[in-house]
């Protein structure tokens, strides 16, 4: 019986980017020690949304949706889904509050604009910890549960993590080379587009770990969860969709773009098509292991 | 002292009293099944089936166990439940029915499928182990109806010692050399017992069930490590690299102008 279907995956797949957006965008800023943060504001501005939707999907599939609050009403470090609830709270507490910071900054006094400067910095520290965390938690909530595929290695949060960066770096991509008012530069993007390449082959071998584990897990019934992915009823969206869109297609694309700036309308529609692809596969990932966990 | 249910798979006769039993106690409504070839009916435990004989068919035996909940020490729904609906009573497992939001991740979390959604009241619902007639001194209503006494009800040490004696029985006097009893250690101790008369795979319970929490906080690192060295490190290597290749290019610009 599928008692977590369509609204769990979209779920767990807009957490994701929204989190993979955010965290990528961080870490490039502080390495290459970008002091303006466009890219992060970009996936703030992208994560919220995206993180609201996914909650209020949440709340619509419960049985009791009226009854959400109940939630808010417990903290309880032993179920990940209690523990979920309170970092998304926070990441999106954070990050509206940081929006808010960067609207008000062009309207204060400088003194005062410095200041609140200097707060933003702590909070984006802060939430890049809860970025990571809400990451994790889309994989930690179905590895604490009795379904062979979900608990059967300790792979699933790894998996779901990977997943996570490469399509948060995806949509950030996207957004970046199509919405020109951002005006991001466009060397920042190239060297996005190469780290996703590396994130998909870290994916991939997450992957490839998690399958030789399950079939080496004397967990009953994980041999059938992993026969069911891999030449049974789900062979179809796991080979094509995930192995083939996910990650085969946009590593392809991406290594035939390594290295080159986007100058040439080509070289924008590879990226393009592959930062697409990395999105959509993310999704089947996501509905692939939903549903075969319950199967 | 602790109750318990002793449910001996050697007595049971598959006439399914317990299932009506239950639902008459508990008022649940009737559900509108298809003939399936089986007389296993209906045909899985829902949020208005709380008690249902499984049928197992083998040469020459039919083997019969009603599945139902275990009311462990260590509850894998009570443990992930996000709003602490669930919560013991003595050694009772309930779903606090005014609390429970019906996210459903006690029916993901259960190593015996027990819990699950009810449509009606969008709620998890289970066995009760009817707490409202135990308390009140009664057995609970499977117990009470159970024809050849498959299911009784008692002090969980005495049904225990009562099981072991079953099954030296059956092992030396029927044939079942691997007759079993179930539920005395596992997850702390269940409050359903079982009689099996093969091993608990045979009869479709886990060897060994396992808390759904068990690895949980290996499961958290496994993520928070992926992302906080494997995924940081592609953006630390090319992010940083072109922070020096531009501040080099920038000397050099300069350098040059000079």
């Amino acid at each position: 019986m599928i008692t977590w279907s369509t609204s769990i995956w979209l779920y767990l797949w807009l957490a994701g980017i929204a989190g993979g957006a955010y965290f990528a965008a961080f870490l490039a800023e502080r390495f290459a020690g970008e002091v303006n943060r466009k890219l992060l504001r970009l996936a703030t501005y992208l994560g919220i949304p995206l993180a609201v939707i996914g909650v209020i999907l949440l709340v619509v599939d419960l049985g009791q949706p009226l009854r959400f609050w109940h939630l808010l009403a417990e903290f309880k470090v032993i179920s990940p889904m209690s523990m979920g609830t309170w970092i998304l709270l926070v990441w999106v507490g954070i990050a509206v509050i940081m929006a808010v910071f960067w609207w008000a900054e062009y309207r204060l006094t400088e003194q005062m604009a410095r200041n609140l400067r200097r707060i933003t910095d702590v909070l984006a520290w802060v939430d890049f910890v809860f970025a990571g965390l809400l990451m994790a938690y889309t994989g930690v909530l179905l590895a604490a549960s009795s379904q062979p595929l979900w608990v059967g290695t300790l792979l699933l949060p790894s998996l779901f993590v990977a997943s996570a960066v490469s399509t948060g770096v995806a949509i950030v991509i996207i957004t970046a080379v199509t919405g020109r008012n951002w005006a991001i530069p466009g060397r920042m993007v190239s060297r996005l587009a190469e780290a996703d390449v590396i994130l998909i082959l870290v994916e991939l071998a997450v992957l490839i770990g998690y399958a030789i584990w399950l079939g080496a897990s004397t967990l009953a019934g994980t041999g059938e969860a992993l026969r069911l992915l891999t030449i049974g009823a789900l062979a179809a969206p796991f080979w094509l969709g995930v192995v083939l869109l996910a990650l085969l297609v946009p590593f392809g694309l991406e290594v035939a773009n390594w290295g080159k700036e986007i100058k040439t309308k080509a070289v924008w529609r590879t990226i393009i098509a592959s930062s697409a692809c990395v999105i959509l596969g993310g999704l089947i990932l996501r509905a692939v292991i939903v549903i075969a966990g319950q199967m | 002292m602790p109750k318990a249910r002793l449910i001996d798979t050697s007595k049971c006769m598959a006439c399914r009293g317990c299932q009506v039993a239950c639902k008459q106690w508990n008022e649940l409504p009737a559900v509108s099944t298809k003939q399936r070839g089986t007389y296993e009916n209906p045909p899985e435990l829902s949020g208005s089936t709380w008690i249902r004989v499984e049928f197992r068919e083998r040469p020459g035996e039919w083997l019969f166990r009603a599945h139902t909940c275990m009311h462990c020490a260590s509850a894998s729904c009570e443990k992930v439940c996000p709003t602490a609906a669930i919560s013991h009573q003595g050694e009772v497992v309930i779903i606090d029915q005014k609390w429970c939001i019906g996210c459903g991740y006690c029916v993901q979390a259960c190593p015996f499928n027990i819990p699950h959604r009810d449509e009606i009241t969008g709620t998890a619902r289970k066995c009760t182990f009817c707490i409202d007639r135990i308390t009140n001194g009664l057995e609970p209503a499977c117990a009470k109806t159970c024809p050849p006494s498959a299911i009784q009800f008692g002090e969980r040490a005495d049904l225990i010692a009562a099981a072991h004696r079953r099954v030296r029985t059956l092992v030396a006097d029927y044939g079942y050399p691997n007759a079993c009893v179930y539920g005395e250690n596992e997850l702390g101790g269940l409050h359903t017992i079982y009689v099996l008369t093969d091993r608990p795979p045979v009869f479709g319970l886990p060897e060994t069930p396992e808390l759904a929490t068990s690895t949980v906080l290996a499961q958290w690192l496994s993520g928070v490590i992926t992302a906080g060295v494997v995924a940081a490190l592609p953006f630390w290597f090319l992010f940083r690299r072109r922070k020096q290749i531009e501040a080099e290019q920038k000397s050099k610009v300069e350098g040059g102008t000079k």
